[in-house]
Order: structure tokens, then sequence, then C-alpha cells
């Protein structure tokens, strides 16, 4: 479990985030919400422990983030962000062996080999190991990028750490198709005991992948839920500053929401 | 996450391993090295068979007796050309180093020293204590350090600034980032070449020297400390391949990979700084040849760092000695600066780069 206690942020004389206390458990698919300048990438940051809260802690299964080596953490935990250019060319395994690094010294393992491939596959990429980084579309290299965090915190048979994924916004430039299986196999990690936290901005996609939502508006935590049905339609509607109707859907999902001004 | 790995298939393994996929690249740069490096020893106004230049070496260390009549072809083998034959190469392999650390610092292939304003901010602080002598207030309490340290100091300055000028919120801007080593190389230059037309010592009042370096001044000396200053410098360097890779996803993820990106830019701008600063002190500005070498290997080979560091070790110091047998034969029994032939061949280079860099965006670089 990652757990967020008392955690406040100051940048500049603004209070980004006020006393947000969050606990993302394990093996569940946690979402944050929340309108732009919530506070909400600040929260993902925090958690992460890139960034120092000016107040309050960030344990990881009870132990203090700041008691982790930079490698230590960086094999418990990924982080996959919107999108990631590079300014040279790599091959697409150079990129996903990245996610190895915390794992060895000068040079990889056979293991690590391995699990570059065992990644590149569960994301259906494969047969473009090969391939340059840069001459792939976006989507294809937000799979690429899904890769190189997946062998991030891929461990070896047997090991009893447990790993955590932190997504931050990451379908923002995605088609559709691309958004439905990057979520699909982030997923499939929540049975490998793995715990996903991700910022999500439609309602649908959120609703329909998430185990637990946390709602910011301002920088709190205004409301936390484990079923998107004790999300009130007057609460989103006041936070998100919209209309909104629920419809049903006729092939038996989640509830539809439409939103208007 | 646990997911039992299936057993490994041999050739992704040895594919995989990139210190294999490299080592052949090392062993033909290495031998190209040496055959320059002959190659360098032998060509000048002396010229000198290789078993002339074994036999010198042997007499020099002692090994076989001297003769007598070979006294001035000696003399020039072993305290004209030979160091000048390793400091040429040192400085490229400097050079080279270093162009590849910046742009992986500055997360683009158009910097290196010479335009970014370490070399001329070197040159600066070196000129300083050759104006003023190691003997001034400034320069006593360092004593036969004054003029690397006062290099170092230029330089560091000058790159920081620049650094400083062209980064926010942890991106680089290309543009400002230009405009400020050309901000910088002009104060730079301005005040070297103001300290050069005040001075006395007939070195410093050499503007040339400066401004487009050469090895004529050459002194084992010399090798000594551009030696040292390397090797330390190339050690740190070598142990950061892995996280300059990662920097190139932008500093947060190569946090989340667990590289510290603060302390990792800090620590090799200052190990980036040293060996510039302590290379022009001895040889003054050079300018492109850390812009050319880690173009040619990308282009060759890869971007990856950890290959890339010591290749460009290599190839810069091939690409130098190469260059100072031309600057010895074009004009003889003149020699032309360095720089002069670097810039011919580095400015093209440079121009090119930023036209593709323009037309295709950064992102798609050499894709």
């Amino acid at each position: 479990m990652v757990e967020v206690v008392g955690a406040s942020y100051r940048a500049g004389g603004n209070l980004i985030l006020d006393d947000v206390t969050a606990r993302f458990r394990r093996g569940r698919f946690n979402v944050i919400l929340g309108p732009n300048g919530a506070g909400k990438s600040s929260l993902l940051k925090i958690a992460t422990g890139l960034l120092r809260p000016s107040a309050g802690h960030v344990t990881y299964d009870g132990r203090s983030v700041r008691d982790f080596g930079p490698a230590e953490l960086a094999r418990r935990r990924a982080v996959l962000s919107q999108h990631v250019e590079l300014a040279f060319p790599l091959p697409v395994r150079d990129v996903v062996l990245m996610g190895r690094y915390p794992h060895y010294g000068r040079s990889p393992g056979a293991h690590d080999v391995e699990i570059v491939d065992r990644a590149l596959e569960m994301v259906g990429m494969l047969d473009r190991r090969a391939q340059h980084y840069p001459t792939l579309s976006g989507g294809e290299q937000q799979k690429v990028q899904l890769a190189r965090v997946l062998a991030q915190i891929w461990s070896y048979d047997g090991a009893s750490a447990h790993n955590y994924l932190f997504l931050d916004e990451p379908t923002a430039s995605l088609d559709v198709h691309y958004q439905i299986h990057l979520l699909d196999v982030a997923r499939e990690l929540l049975a490998h005991e793995c715990t996903v936290v991700a910022i999500l901005h439609d309602m649908n996609v959120a609703f329909h992948y998430g185990d637990a939502f946390f709602l910011m508006e301002h920088g709190r935590l205004v409301k936390e839920a484990d079923d998107a049905r004790e999300l009130s339609t007057e609460l989103i509607e006041r936070v998100f500053r919209v209309t909104a109707r629920r419809i049903p859907d006729p092939a038996g999902g989640e509830e539809i929401w439409r939103f208007t001004l | 996450m646990r997911v039992r790995t299936r057993p490994s298939n041999p050739v992704t393994i040895h594919e995989m391993l990139n210190r294999s996929a490299y080592s052949g690249t090392y062993l033909v740069l290495g031998v190209v090295l040496l055959a320059s490096l002959i190659a360098s020893a032998g060509i000048g106004a002396f010229t000198f068979t290789p078993s002339e230049m074994v036999r010198y070496v042997g007499e020099g260390f002692g090994w076989i007796a001297t003769t007598p009549s070979d006294t001035l072809n000696r003399n020039v083998f072993l305290q004209l050309r030979l160091p000048r034959v390793f400091l040429a190469a040192l400085t490229g392999a400097v050079l080279g180093v270093s162009g590849t650390l910046m742009q992986g610092i500055f997360r683009n292939p158009i910097v290196e020293p010479g335009l970014a304003g370490t070399s001329a901010g070197a040159a600066l602080g070196a000129s300083l204590v050759f104006v003023f002598g190691t003997t001034s207030a400034l320069a006593r309490p360092l004593g036969s350090l004054a003029v690397p340290v006062m290099a170092f100091i230029g330089a560091f300055a000058a790159t920081m600034l620049v650094y400083r000028v062209s980064t926010s919120f942890g991106k680089v801007n290309v543009f400002t980032l230009l405009l400020a080593g050309i901000a910088v190389n002009a104060v730079c230059g301005a005040g070297t070449g103001f300290l050069s037309y005040v001075a006395r010592d007939p070195q410093a009042r050499n503007i040339t020297f400066w401004n487009l370096g050469t090895f004529t001044t050459a002194d084992w000396r010399g090798v000594v400390m551009v030696a040292a200053a390397f090797a330390g410098c190339f050690a740190i360097s070598v142990r950061h391949g892995k996280s300059l890779n990662a920097l190139m996803l932008g500093e947060d993820e190569a946090a989340f990979l667990g590289a510290e990106p603060e302390k990792l830019i800090l620590r090799l701008i200052i190990v980036n700084t040293v060996m510039v600063a302590v290379a022009t002190a001895m040889v003054g500005v050079i300018a492109f040849v850390g812009l050319v070498i880690p173009h040619v290997l990308r282009m060759l080979k890869s971007s990856d760092y950890t290959f890339l560091i010591p290749a460009s070790a290599l190839l810069g110091a091939v690409m130098m000695s190469v260059v100072d047998i031309v600057a010895r034969m074009i004009i003889p029994p003149a020699e032309l600066p360095v720089g002069i032939i670097t810039a011919v061949v580095g400015a093209p280079v440079f121009l090119w780069i930023l036209l593709r860099q323009q037309r295709r965006g950064a992102a798609s670089f050499y894709g």
C-alpha cells in the first residue's frame, strides 16, 4: 500500500496541495480525478517520491519513501508519463532496457534481456524491437514506454516485494484503440499484486477501469470512493463546473456520463 | 509483479549485450588510432621511420647505447615530435568525450565546448595567468597549478551561465542555447583579445594561439597534465553512460529510473570542464571536434552513451592526430593552426545538423 499522509506542498507562495491523506491499496486500480490545477500531478509526484512534500510524508508498505535509495525505489515503482520524446535515435529494445537500469550495474544480465522481450511481447511490440524509437507513431511510442515501465517493476519469479505503477495521464494523446490497450495491460498487472495509481481525465474511462477514486479540488481531496456510484452527480457537476447526465448502458455496463456546460 | 520468464534465447542475448556488440567498433577504432599515432610521429619537417622511432625511444630510456651522430634527430623526436603527437591525441580525446557529455547534458546534438563557451572561458582564465604572471597576487597561492585552475574557473563560469540561461523547467531551449553561447564566446574572446594586446609574454601575445589552437608549443609537462586530467575525468564519465541514456527521456523520467539528474548534471559539467580547461590552457581553443565526433559515431553505430563515451575518446584522438598531420603538411615549412582545419570540417557539419533539426524537429533527429 502507498500511503500519502497529511501531505502539503507549497510552490512560489501558493499552496498547491493542502493536507492530503490518501491510501492507495494493493492490487487496486486507484484513480485520481479532478479538474486542471486541482493538484493531481503534485499528489502523484509526491507519491512517487519525486517531490518532497512541504509537510506530511509518504510510505510504501509502511516504510518511508525517504528511506529508499534512488535505485532501490526505482525497482519498486515505475512512472509512465504523457508522452516521451527522444532527441536521438535509439532502437526500441534499448529504450525498454532503460527500465532495467536500476537492476544491473555495467552490463545487462541474460534475464534483463529476457524481461525486455517479455515486456515488449506484453504490449505487442516485440516485432518492432530493432526499429528506432523516433520513427514510431505516438501510440506506438507510448506502448514502448509502457513496456519500459513494465520491465522496470518486473520482478524475477518468487520475489516478495510488491510493486507500484503510477500513470500520469498516460492516454492523453492516444487514440481510443491505444487508450484501451494501455489500460487493459495496466489492469492485468493487478493480478500480479501490483498497485496501480493513475490520473485519468476521461470520466467514462476512469469509472470503467478504476476500483477506487480520489476526487481532488483546489489542492484538497474532496471525496474518496470505492465505487463510482458513491460519486454524486451534484459533486461531479460542482467540481468540474459542468452539467452532467448519467445514462444507463443498454449493453448492461457501467452508466455512461454525458457532460455539457 | 511476478511473471515467470521463459528459457532465454541465445541470439537475443547476444544482440542485447551491448558491450559485445560494440567491441568490434572499439577494436577498429583502436587499430586506426595506433596507425594514426605512428603516422603522426613519422611525418613532418623531420621524417622518422618506425625502426628509428623504436631506437630513439630505447635510447631515450637508456635501454640501448646512444649513437652520437643521431643526437639532433633523437632530440627532435623525443622532445618535440613525441609530446606533440600525444598532446594532439589526448586533446582530441578530451574534446570528443566533452562533446558527447555536453550533448548528453543539454540533450541536443549541436552542443560542444567550443560553441557553449567552455573553451573560450578556459582560454580567458588561462590567459589571465599568462599575462599577469604566476607571481601576481591572483596566481601566486596556486603555484604551478595557476594556469589549469584559472582555466577551470573561467570554463566553469561560462558553461554554467550558458546552461542556466538556456534551461528552464528541465527543458533546454536550443535557440537560447546558441545565442547564449555566442554572447559568452564574444565576451570571453574580447577579454582574451584585450589581454593578448597588453601582454608581454610571447605566448600570451599570440592571439592565434588562443583562438585557433596549436600543438607547436607541446612539451612533456603539458602531455602529463592533459593525460592526468583526461584519465580522471574519463574514468568518472564512463560510469555515467546509463544515466545519460536515461536523461534522454527527460529529467523526471531519469529520476524515476533512479538517476538523480541534478547531481548527475552538476557532476558531469564539472568533469567536462576540468578536462576541457586543462587541454585548452595547453593548446588554445579548438572548436567543432566535440561536435563532429559524436555525430559521426551516432551515424555509424549508435546513440547509446555507454558506447559513445569510450568511442568518442578513440575517434577524437584519431581525428586530432590526422588534423595535426594535415596542419604540418599543408604549407611547409610553416604550419596551419589546427582550429582552421577543424572549423573547415566542422562548421558545415554544424550547419547540416542545424538544418536537419529545423526541418524534422528535434524529436525525430537522426531517425
